[in-house]
This record gives structure tokens, C-alpha cells and sequence, in this order.
């Protein structure tokens, strides 16, 4: 570097962008990404229940909501009595169990994901404000965030359940209100912890604006935990659509829900054990490849973790 | 003292928005209000008219409010649409239970989480490392009312150690004396009975500690393995004081504070999670109560259950907030 040091501050764009000698950051971040085996082996888990989700009308061997009445409680394919046309069996009702988790994967997901975009952009927005501007901001924002933070998640879609009623669009609403005030903590307090280092006095005194403190100075290195946030919340979404639909007070029948599944397998839990471990499974699986990607993704993020491994 | 008397006073505008929502809450549901606040339908419209005159549902909205914080500065959380009984009375014979579980609860996540997070910190990259983020991650990932499901179906059905469902064997007759069964049952001259509280405990507790647990081991794993790089801890071990002592005074208080912010989060998880573990094991507490009130349209119940579950929630939150002051003093005096 010394050799090359020229006396102008400004370095060849060439050379920022990545000459030969520096690796470009998508490609250290794929690399890191795919240091991490778990987190490799998750994501291809999870393309899979994604490309699932998205053809479940084409690769679903029935109808999910088909009551085949001659079939009540066939044990899967790999138990004996078990059926080729019904691979993991069916329900008490005579549905075919895959179809169901198939069409079901698309209820989840879908919510989780509408969920998370809806909590994460006000959120970061809300909490870097809350952070630059604590004498005005701070105090308002976060008595708002401390109310809905004083209905904890579940039970704020509890209450918004009674009001609207259940439906896929309220369990969105509801699932993302609950977990606004999570971000809006999390990147307050990172942001503020981030304002008392040196190097953001250093920038502010080079006279970079608020904007760009907040944005390009700041916000970068709370990334990592708020990636992380987003993971458990994305996951979270879908064990709490799940947990309402177990309650009755989710996604209502006859759309194939992961959740009320497994509460009406309730009573066969002796009888037809695969009605309850079947679906169980599949919310764990989901759950699981979720947050084992958001590992991968934290360590390849965060530079201070991947120097120390 | 002044801190905790700033921090109280910046609850009242919690407290005030908590009441708005639990009075708005009741209102916002669609149809007429005196079938939905007393239960009674289709009155002929005198009746109707002086019902609503004698509820002050007739009041502008200002009014109705301010009577209604009113009421509950009294202690009358209303009535029940299906029993006919003031809903406090039901509330303080079921809430002792719900805090005995949650605390059973909390208990096993953050003795368990802390011991787990630092053996895996200091022993970063072995077999105890690695099993510890499994079932962390595997526990954190657990859908609530299924590993329920799945240990009744382990442990109750199949080994027949643990009971099903409720606080204590129906054979025991338990006084109310706390509220808390545990209690309860040591002060009862029923021998046996304590045993049969801790056994109907064990299960629901595991259940709704198994989430936290996981998330304060993972927490704990990580904040400790940032602070284990820090300056001060290798000036620590380079005036050779003992291990356990760098360990615990140097390391895992300074650890100890991103471990509370997920603590304090995970207390709300943890009130919802009461609910489906409630739900799951016949557990009679607050969560049960209200997802039945839900089932039977006992809106007045409804309205008490969120708002006392806020309020517990809140005085929760309140204690977090206190503790972050004594595990970080850079906190304390409330700032600059």
C-alpha cells in the first residue's frame, strides 16, 4: 500500500471497486455465507420449501381440502397399512396429509413474510430517529413502542382478532404491529451504543450530515443484530400464525393451515400419532432452516465475528 | 431514588395508552354494544335505551372513558357476560396461577440459559459448543403448542410419569390460602401433595421455558465470546485473578447486558406462550380464561384479560429497566 501511496486522499475508483488484490464484498459475503454448513445445507432446505409452496397446486398429489371418507386416518406411506396414494398419510377427516402441509406452506410463508417487511422498515426508520434525536423523538416514540411492547406479541393478536376478526390480512396486521417495537429498540439502543464510538464523533466532525450519519455511518453497524432480528421475527411470524391457528383464532378452515392442523389432531394424539408429528415437524423444519440461515447471514455480515472464527 | 421515581412517571403515559386500548378494544368490535358489554339481545328498544342510559353508554366518548379508568381505579374490572360475577374476583383466584408457572418457567430458562451460553463461550468450538447451539437453535425454533403435545405424548402417555392436565391430583383437597400451589400445598396438612403440585408443574414449566432458555444460551454464547475478546479481560488475566472471578465479574456482567434486553423481550413471548401452554395442559390461570372468554363472546373478560396481562407485562418491563441500571452503572442516574 505504502509504495503505491499517492499524495492525492482519493484512490483510483479502480482499485476501490476491487482490483485483483481486494475481493469484492458479494463475493467475501458468499464465501463466508457458505463457510457456514448449516446455514448452506438451511438455505437449499429452504429453496425447497419455497418452490414447494409455490407449486403445491402442481406437485399436491389431492385436492388439500378432498375428504376421501373410506381413507379416515391412514398411517403413512412407511407404516404398515400405509398407502402409495397417500404418502404421509391422511387426517381424521380423510384429507391427504401432504397435500395440506404443501398448501399450507404457502399460508405460512406468505404471512411471514409480509409480516417482517411491514415491521422492518418503520421500525429501522423509527429507531434511528428515536436515537439522533433524544431530547424530542426519543421520548415519543418510544412511549408508542412501549405500549404495543405492553401487549406482548400473541396476545396483541389476540386482541386484534377480537376486534377484526380471524383472517389471513388481520394475522399479518397483527403479527407485524407486535413486532415493530423490537426493531425500534433494537436499532435505538445499537445506534446509541454506535453514537458514543470514536469514529462517528471522527465523521461528525468531517461535517457529514444527519442524514448520513444516521444511514451510512450508523446504520451499517447495527446491521448484524438487526439480520438477526429479522430472522427470529420472520421464523417467529410463522410459529405465531401457527399458534393462532392451533388457538382457532388464525387462518380459518377450509384453508390448510399448519397450526389449526395440529389442533384438531389434538384427540388422536394415541390413535394416529402421525396427524400430530407429521405438521409439527414441518413448522420445526421451516422454523429451523429460517434461523440457521439467519446465522449464516450474521456471520458472513459481521466482520468482527468472521476475523475471530 | 429519583431514577426510579423518573422511570414511574414516564409509565403513566404507558398506563394511559394501555387503558385507551383495552377501552377502545371492547368499543371497536362491531355490533350493538349492550349485547356485546352485558350479554342481553334483542331488548325492546326502551329497555335497550335505558340500559345504554344506566351504563353511560350514551355519553360522549371522553366520558365513557374517564368513568371507565375511573371503575378500574377501584378495583371493578366489570362483569362477566356468562357468570354474572365481577371479573376481578375471578381474576385474583387464576392469575397466582399463571405467575407460578411463568415463574417455574423463567427460573429454568435463565439458570439453565446462562450456565449452558458461558460453558459454551469459554469452551468455544467443542462438542459442548457445538451441542449446546444445536439444541439452542433447535429450541428456538420449537412451535410451543406441538413440543407440548409431543412431551404429553412421551412422558404422560407413554412413560406415565407426569400427569396431563391441572395443578394438583384431584385426591388433595388444597385450601386457597396464596394462590400458589407450591405454597399451598406445604401449608395443607396433605401429605404427598407438594410432590403432586412439583409433578403437575414440571411439564407446563419445560414448555414455556424452553424458548427463553434457548434464546438466553444463544445470547449469552455471544455476548460473552464478544466481551471474552475485550482489553479488559486480558488485563484481568494478566494480573492473574483467579479464573472464576474474571468469569463472572468481568465477563458475564458486562455480558449480562445485551442478555437482559432479549430477557426483557422474551417476557412478553413468555406471556404468550402461557396462553398455549395454559390451553395445552388445563393450566388454570389467566391465559385459559381468556381464550375460553374468547370461544363464549365474554367480552368484558376479554377486555380485563389484555388489560391486566399489559399491566403485568409493563411492571415486568419496569423491573428489566431497573436491573439494566445495576448491571451496567455507564446507565445509571438516567444518562449524560
Amino acid at each position: 500500500m505504502s509504495a503505491e501511496a499517492t499524495p492525492q486522499p482519493q484512490p483510483s475508483p479502480a482499485r476501490r471497486e476491487g482490483g485483483p488484490d481486494v475481493p469484492s464484498p458479494l463475493g467475501e459475503f458468499a464465501r463466508a455465507f457458505a463457510a457456514n454448513r448449516g446455514a448452506l445445507v438451511a438455505a437449499f432446505v429452504f429453496a425447497a420449501i419455497v418452490v414447494a409452496a409455490v407449486f403445491a397446486p402442481w406437485i399436491a398429489p389431492h385436492d388439500p381440502v378432498q375428504q376421501y371418507r373410506e381413507h379416515l386416518l391412514t398411517p403413512p406411506l412407511w407404516q404398515a397399512g400405509g398407502l402409495a396414494q397417500f404418502p404421509f398419510g391422511t387426517d381424521e377427516l380423510g384429507r391427504c396429509l401432504l397435500s395440506r402441509l404443501l398448501y399450507g406452506a404457502r399460508v405460512s410463508l406468505l404471512i411471514g413474510l409480509a409480516s417482517v417487511l411491514l415491521a422492518l422498515l418503520p421500525g429501522v426508520a423509527l429507531g434511528l430517529v428515536a436515537a439522533f434525536f433524544e431530547r424530542y423523538a426519543s421520548p415519543v416514540i418510544m412511549r408508542a413502542m412501549d405500549i404495543l411492547l405492553a401487549l406482548p406479541g400473541l396476545l396483541l393478536a389476540i386482541c386484534v382478532v377480537t376486534i377484526l376478526g380471524p383472517g389471513l390480512v388481520n394475522t399479518v396486521i397483527a403479527i407485524a404491529v407486535g413486532a415493530l417495537p423490537g426493531y425500534v429498540r433494537l436499532t435505538r439502543g445499537s445506534a446509541l451504543a454506535e453514537l458514543q464510538r470514536d469514529y462517528v464523533v471522527a465523521s461528525r466532525v468531517a461535517g457529514a450530515g444527519t442524514l448520513r450519519l444516521m444511514f451510512d455511518t450508523v446504520l451499517p453497524n447495527c446491521m448484524a443484530p438487526l439480520i438477526v432480528a429479522a430472522t427470529l421475527s420472520f421464523s417467529s411470524a410463522i410459529l405465531e400464525t401457527a399458534a393462532l391457528g392451533f388457538l382457532g383464532l388464525g387462518v380459518q378452515p377450509p384453508l390448510p393451515e399448519w397450526g389449526s392442523m395440529l389442533s384438531a389432531a389434538r384427540d388422536y394424539i394415541e390413535r394416529a400419532p402421525w396427524v400430530v408429528t407429521i405438521p409439527g415437524l414441518t413448522i420445526l423444519v421451516t422454523v429451523l432452516t429460517i434461523n440457521l440461515m439467519g446465522d449464516g447471514l450474521r456471520d458472513a455480515l459481521d466482520p468482527k465475528l468472521r476475523q475471530a472464527a | 431514588m429519583t431514577p426510579l421515581l423518573k422511570k414511574l412517571a414516564t409509565l403513566i403515559p404507558t398506563l394511559i395508552g394501555v387503558t385507551l386500548v383495552a377501552f377502545f378494544m371492547i368499543r371497536l368490535i362491531p355490533g350493538d354494544p349492550i349485547e356485546i358489554m352485558v350479554g342481553e339481545r334483542r331488548l325492546d328498544p326502551v329497555a335497550h335505551a335505558a340500559l345504554m342510559a344506566k351504563l353511560g353508554l350514551d355519553q360522549p366518548l371522553v366520558v365513557q372513558y374517564f368513568r371507565y379508568v375511573g371503575e378500574l381505579l377501584q378495583g371493578n374490572l366489570g362483569t362477566s357476560i356468562v357468570t354474572r360475577e365481577p371479573v376481578l374476583g375471578e381474576f385474583l383466584v387464576l392469575f397466582p396461577a399463571t405467575i407460578e408457572l411463568a415463574f417455574a418457567a423463567l427460573l429454568l430458562a435463565v439458570v439453565g440459559g446462562l450456565a449452558l451460553g458461558v460453558a459454551a463461550a469459554l469452551k468455544r468450538g467443542s462438542w459442548l459448543d457445538q451441542a449446546v447451539m444445536a439444541l439452542a437453535t433447535v429450541g428456538n425454533s420449537m412451535p410451543v403448542f406441538w413440543w407440548g403435545l409431543i412431551l404429553i405424548m412421551f412422558f404422560s402417555v407413554g412413560l406415565e410419569w407426569t400427569p396431563v392436565s391441572g395443578r394438583v391430583a384431584i385426591e388433595y383437597d388444597i385450601p386457597f390460602v396464596t394462590g400458589f400451589m407450591l405454597v399451598d400445598t406445604l401449608l395443607s396438612d396433605e401429605p404427598g401433595s407438594w410432590r403432586s403440585a412439583v409433578l403437575h408443574l414440571a411439564l407446563p414449566a419445560t414448555v414455556l421455558g424452553t424458548i427463553p432458555m434457548a434464546v438466553v444460551a444463544r445470547m449469552t454464547r455471544s455476548s460473552m465470546l464478544e466481551v471474552l475478546r475485550e482489553d479488559y479481560m486480558r488485563t484481568a488475566r494478566a494480573k492473574g485473578l483467579p479464573p472464576g472471578r474474571i468469569v463472572v465479574v468481568h465477563g458475564l456482567r458486562n455480558a449480562l447486558i445485551p442478555v437482559l434486553t432479549v430477557l426483557g423481550l422474551q417476557v412478553g413471548g413468555l406471556l404468550g406462550g402461557a396462553v398455549l401452554t395454559e390451553t395445552i395442559f388445563s393450566w388454570p390461570g389467566i391465559g385459559k380464561w381468556l381464550i375460553e372468554a374468547i370461544a363464549r363472546r365474554d367480552y368484558p373478560v376479554v377486555q380485563a384479560g389484555i388489560l391486566v396481562s399489559a399491566l403485568t407485562f409493563i411492571v415486568v418491563n419496569l423491573v428489566v429497566d431497573l436491573l439494566y441500571g445495576v448491571v451496567n452503572p455507564r446507565l445509571r442516574g438516567g444518562g449524560h
